[in-house]
């Protein structure tokens, strides 16, 4: 309910376009900047753009077997993904794209990682451990077979709180 | 009538997971390891459809997504795991169908 509140006019949108292997640079960058202009226009920011450069497709799109990848992570209002998403139909240069919303998926997540913590953090205190796992105990797990002798000093200290 | 039909049907289904449990090992002379969900185990929150090593596990040869009966991820991921995998598929980053 909260996260819909104030998540009510700015989302987040990750844009995925491919454009053909033999794509110069130049072109790229008109590519992005026609994008930078549209999220200008409603009010929205790129918080990311990643190149992957030349990637080989999965199957053949417009004939190609190649293509350039990028990736833009856009904050901006639902209007916005409308117009880029039409934008992006009509350009040649573009031979496929793709825009998803990740703001709710992502906040899912983000609350399932916390209630994991909580969880893990309630747990360790019923027992009457610290509550996050010190640096020896982290080690201990990652060797996973010697220095017993930490992990036997962590549990009393942790007893005697 | 209607209640005793359910409560018998709820009895007979959980006496069958049980067996098939108890003989997982041994059936068929084949041992069958028992089956986790990768993603709960990892403690993966968020499937993403960018990320082509986590989700190429669960697309075998052909290209259709593995049933969640084989692959044994649990049914939160295994819904996950198909949009991610459909998103994936869009972009050309895993194939729709191979021959």
């Amino acid at each position: 309910m909260s996260i819909r509140r104030h998540m009510s006019n700015v989302r987040q949108y990750e844009l995925v376009y491919i454009a053909p292997a033999e794509t110069t640079e130049e072109a790229l960058a008109e590519l992005h900047s026609q994008v930078v202009a549209v999220v200008d226009r409603f009010g929205g920011n790129i918080e990311k753009t990643e190149n992957w450069g030349r990637r080989r497709l999965a199957y053949e799109i417009a004939g190609q077997r190649e293509g350039v990848y990028v990736l833009e992570v856009i904050n901006g209002p639902a209007a916005l993904n409308a117009e880029l998403d039409r934008r992006l139909r009509v350009l040649d240069v573009v031979i496929r794209h793709m825009i998803v919303r990740v703001d709710e998926e992502l906040a899912i997540a983000e609350r399932a990682r916390a209630r994991r913590k909580a969880a893990t953090t309630a747990r360790r205190v019923r027992r009457g451990l610290p509550p996050e796992p010190t640096e020896s105990e982290r080690q201990r797990r990652a060797e996973e077979d010697d220095d017993a002798d930490g992990g036997m000093e962590q549990m009393f200290r942790g007893g005697d709180r | 009538m209607s209640e005793m039909d359910r409560d018998s049907r709820g009895g007979r289904a959980g006496g069958a997971k049980r067996e098939g449990g108890d003989k997982a090992g041994g059936r068929r002379g084949f041992f069958r390891r028992r089956r986790v969900c990768k993603f709960c185990v990892e403690k993966i929150d968020y499937i993403n459809y960018k990320d082509v090593k986590m989700i190429a596990p669960f697309i075998p040869e052909r290209g259709k997504i593995q049933p969640r009966r084989i692959s044994g991820v649990c049914a939160t991921h295994q819904r996950a795991l198909q949009t991610a995998i459909k998103r994936a598929r869009q972009i050309a980053l895993v194939p729709y169908v191979t021959d």
